[in-house]
């Protein structure tokens, strides 16, 4: 059998203690000086360790220039939509007066909208919308996704007399919401909803707006019948 | 990962005290009573081999509770526990195996009855060292609960979220969800299994991770979230039927709708029906939808779920994971 080396009887409990209290100093030390990071972490962010989230907000896309924006600003204040106020809708002369721009390029800030809205069609003198023209609104009405507003852009006629012009051009942007009314029945929709009645003083259409989708796909089309309409579309862009 | 049994005392502390702690203190004694023996070597009492033998085998004992917790509860197990649970066993295989080893060589029996109590007090102290350390220099989490924002607006002009009141809800809350997010999914098992579900009186705005409706993402993170989604709203008062039995079925479904719409829509319909898939189909339930969300955008909410709001005040994401309990004891003490 193998001779014990004769060591004091103190030395176990001693080694044993002092080993022991090192090893949870150590234990202890770094559970402090970790608690202690998280809080240099809480009371002082860094950046870059802060996760980027996105925030939800309703859409914005390319098209929405300042140039556009300004527009929609202007047609939204001016068609009392912004404030919720009883106004509603605006004028030919009211868009002339805030548009500030030409006809050209009146319209062609809603190019890009051509494939997210749709041209109603009416027949001659009437403000009547026939059923493709009311699926066709459904169908661009529903689609809202993260859009805003709506716009709805009605015309009369290239020919007749102004009064007579701007008259039916209310008419139909009425009709327009008089059927948004039925189908959406949303207590906001006032609120949504811009609406601009042109007559033939002020951004007529051209001929190239045939190619548009529209509610009459198969009849004959031009300069005359695609202002016989109501452009209807959600616009993506905040303000 | 998150774990009830992770730590103590969650609602007096953010986070609670991890049990792991307890654990380093308890295996440094044993380093500390294993030195003590080597050191003897044959002059050690039979008594310090028997105390040894017998206190060593307790980190197993906890180990195996905690393993079976693991694999039955949690279904899965972390690395660190995996690490606690094979020193435990070293600890007490090496805690028998010294006994065995040295009573052949022993022969005192010194130290009598107050010796073991001694060290057992020494067991005891060294084990809650590091927990008391960590606890007395933890910073205070109170005045950052209020640090995450509030609803702006928390009345959702159509009436269009989803009302979940029971008749034991007595806090307002507004959460956000998406029913194919698997964090969703654990939170809300969570906040069932541990009673507080019923204790809301949840308006729930559907959040769906798919960019199919929901235009604030460039690709799906959840594909199918938007139908599902729907479906849920389709469900009515029993809407919360329809939420849990996604959240149960979330990898079917899941698997589903990366599938493909036609696969998602089978399976809907063979759960609840054509009358559902017909629902799912009308203008309104995409209008409402698209209502749930226009509801975030106002509000300016994180893109991500799940989110709660106690009232208007937004639980941060931290709070609604290890620090819930801790968070509701401050500002909802009637829910725990």
């Amino acid at each position: 059998m193998d001779e014990e080396p004769n060591l004091p009887a103190w030395l176990a409990p001693v080694a044993a203690t002092g080993f022991a209290v090192a090893i949870l100093a150590i234990v202890t030390f770094s559970v402090l000086a970790k608690v202690s990071a998280a809080e240099e972490r809480l009371l002082k962010p860094e950046p870059e360790n802060k996760p980027k989230v996105a925030v939800a907000a309703q859409a914005e896309v390319a098209y929405c220039t300042p140039q556009f924006k300004e527009v929609l600003e202007r047609v939204l204040h001016s068609c009392g939509l912004a404030e919720g106020n009883q106004r509603r809708g605006c004028k030919p002369a009211d868009v002339k007066t805030f548009a500030s721009i030409s006809d050209e390029d009146f319209n062609a800030l809603f190019t890009p909208l051509k494939e997210r809205g749709g041209v109603l069609r009416f027949d001659v003198g009437s403000h009547e919308l026939d059923a493709a023209a009311k699926q066709l609104l459904e169908q661009r009405w529903f689609d809202r996704k993260g859009a805003r507003y709506f716009f709805v852009v009605a015309r009369a006629s290239k020919t007749g007399t102004p009064l007579k012009n701007r008259q039916l051009s209310h008419r139909r942007a009425n009709s327009v919401m008089f059927h948004l009314n039925e189908v959406a029945k949303d207590p906001e929709l006032e609120k949504k909803v811009g609406l601009l009645w042109l007559g033939n003083e002020f951004a007529q259409l051209s001929e190239d707006y045939c190619q548009w989708p529209n509610s009459r796909p198969g009849e004959k089309c031009g300069e005359e019948p695609i202002n016989r309409s109501a452009f209807v579309s959600w616009v993506d862009c905040r303000l | 990962m998150y774990s009830p049994y992770s730590a103590l005392l969650k609602e007096e502390y953010w986070g609670g005290i991890p049990i792991s702690l307890f654990a380093l203190g308890a295996f440094t004694f044993f380093a500390g009573f294993a030195c003590y023996l080597l050191i003897l070597g044959g002059r050690a009492s039979r008594g310090a081999l028997a105390f040894f033998a017998t206190v060593s085998s307790s980190p197993l004992l906890v180990s195996a509770g905690m393993f079976v917790i693991s694999v039955t509860q949690l279904g899965t197990i972390c690395k660190t526990c995996a690490g606690i649970y094979t020193a435990s066993l070293l600890l007490a295989i090496g805690g028998v195996w010294t006994y065995l080893a040295g009573r052949r060589h022993s022969d005192q029996d010194g130290g009598g009855a107050l010796l073991p109590l001694v060290w057992l007090a020494c067991l005891a102290v060294v084990t809650l060292i590091p927990a008391v350390a960590y606890a007395a220099s933890m910073p205070d989490h109170t005045k950052h609960l209020a640090d995450c924002g509030t609803l702006a607006q928390p009345i959702e002009k159509h009436d269009a979220l989803v009302k979940m009141r029971t008749q034991l809800s007595r806090q307002p809350a507004t959460l956000f969800e998406d029913p194919l997010c698997p964090t969703c999914k654990a939170f809300h098992e969570r906040l069932v299994a541990e009673g507080i579900f019923d204790k809301l009186d949840v308006q729930l705005a559907l959040f769906p991770l798919d960019n199919s409706c929901n235009w604030m993402l460039d690709r799906p993170l959840h594909p199918g979230a938007c139908t599902v989604s729907k479906a849920v709203l389709c469900a009515g008062p029993e809407a919360r039927r329809v939420m849990e039995w996604a959240y149960e079925e979330q990898a079917y479904l899941l698997r589903a709708g990366k599938a493909g719409e036609p696969t998602l829509r089978e399976v809907i319909r063979q759960r609840w029906g054509h009358d559902m898939l017909a629902c799912i189909d009308k203008n309104e339930t995409t209008v409402r939808l698209n209502n749930h969300l226009h509801f975030a955008a106002e509000n300016s909410v994180p893109v991500s779920t799940p989110q709660v709001y106690l009232g208007k005040r937004r639980i941060c994401d931290e709070d609604t994971d290890i620090g819930l309990r801790f968070t509701l004891k401050k500002l909802a003490p009637e829910l725990l």
